[in-house]
């Protein structure tokens, strides 16, 4: 393998662990989302940090051997495809970071709630079932998910 | 970056192969999870169970399926009628095929457990070994050695 294959391994193994994160963040999310008892949704949402460690590595993987391919393969930094993927990257990375706060806010209550009896709560559910946490989040999946075919059909390269 | 020179009739397949994988990654890896979680949180075994055997049913079959449709017809086109594959397109026939049926013993017992509402120690294990295998097959896939 010479540099330009070691290079794409990396680059896709951070596009696994990106787009795989999100997976698991989206499975425990949607189970979370059936659930009354404050305690079962700490649970879940505190399972999510595993996929939030696996979406950080693979974001610093996916751009930095990126851009690293970029200069291997002879590509232009600001070609019309690249720049196209550093915007959807940073707006996937922001829509999941701002409504990953709302999470933990979500899942702090949720915390405090099991604490103090368990029992269920409207205000918990409302906050889990929250329109704007939830397109946030779905929402960067979705840009992710246009990343990937950025990087597959490569418009204009 | 996925690959310098590629005829256009291939992105699709491609992108479906690598969307179907990248979901089946996410999705096994979460069996993984609740399967080890659901040994060190007493009185959530139930729930543990229910969210391994949903996430089987509604995100690895249908991930399974579409990533291993989509490189047989990436395959179909790059490699036609009996041309010889390479040793890296073998490693993906590995874990999908024999990787098949490790999933199928899996979905069994995440099938068992949920009736039982404790998820079996097996679960995750197997799980967590697809999950490597499934490694294996993305460093074979990309770098092509």
């Amino acid at each position: 393998m010479n540099t330009y294959d070691w290079l794409l391994v990396l680059h896709v193994t951070g596009a696994f662990l990106l787009l795989g994160g999100g997976a698991i963040a989206a499975a425990l999310n949607l189970s979370a989302l059936r659930r009354d008892r404050p305690s079962e949704i700490a649970l879940l949402f505190g399972l999510i940090r595993i996929a939030v460690v696996a979406i950080m590595i693979g974001t610093t993987l996916a751009f930095v051997f990126g851009l690293w391919l970029v200069h291997e393969a002879g590509y232009g930094y600001f070609d019309g495809w690249i720049v196209v993927a550093y915007v959807l990257l940073l707006a996937a990375n922001a829509m999941g970071g701002a409504g990953g706060k709302r999470d933990e806010r979500t899942a702090k209550l949720a915390r405090e709630l099991a604490a103090a009896g368990d029992a269920p709560s409207a205000e918990l559910q409302a906050r889990v079932r929250d329109p704007i946490s939830l397109a946030l989040s779905y929402g960067s999946g979705l840009l992710l998910v246009a990343l990937l075919a950025i990087m597959v059909w490569k418009p204009g390269a | 970056m996925l690959a310098l020179i590629r005829p256009d009739s291939w992105n699709l397949p491609l992108f479906l192969h690598i969307l179907g994988a990248t979901v089946l990654f996410g999705t096994i890896a979460t069996v993984a999870i609740v399967g080890f979680a659901s040994r060190t949180h007493a009185g959530y075994e139930g729930l543990l169970a229910r969210v391994a055997a949903r996430t089987f049913l509604f995100g690895v079959i249908p991930s399974f399926i579409l990533m291993r449709g989509a490189a047989q017809w990436i395959v179909g086109k790059e490699f036609p009628g009996d041309a010889k594959t390479p040793g890296w397109v073998d490693v993906g026939f590995v874990v999908t095929e024999p990787g098949a049926i490790l999933l199928l013993i899996t979905g069994i017992l995440i099938w068992i457990s949920a009736r039982r509402g404790r998820l079996m120690l097996a679960v995750p294990i197997l799980a967590a070994v697809y999950v490597v295998a499934l490694g294996v097959a993305w460093v074979a896939m990309s770098g092509k050695p």
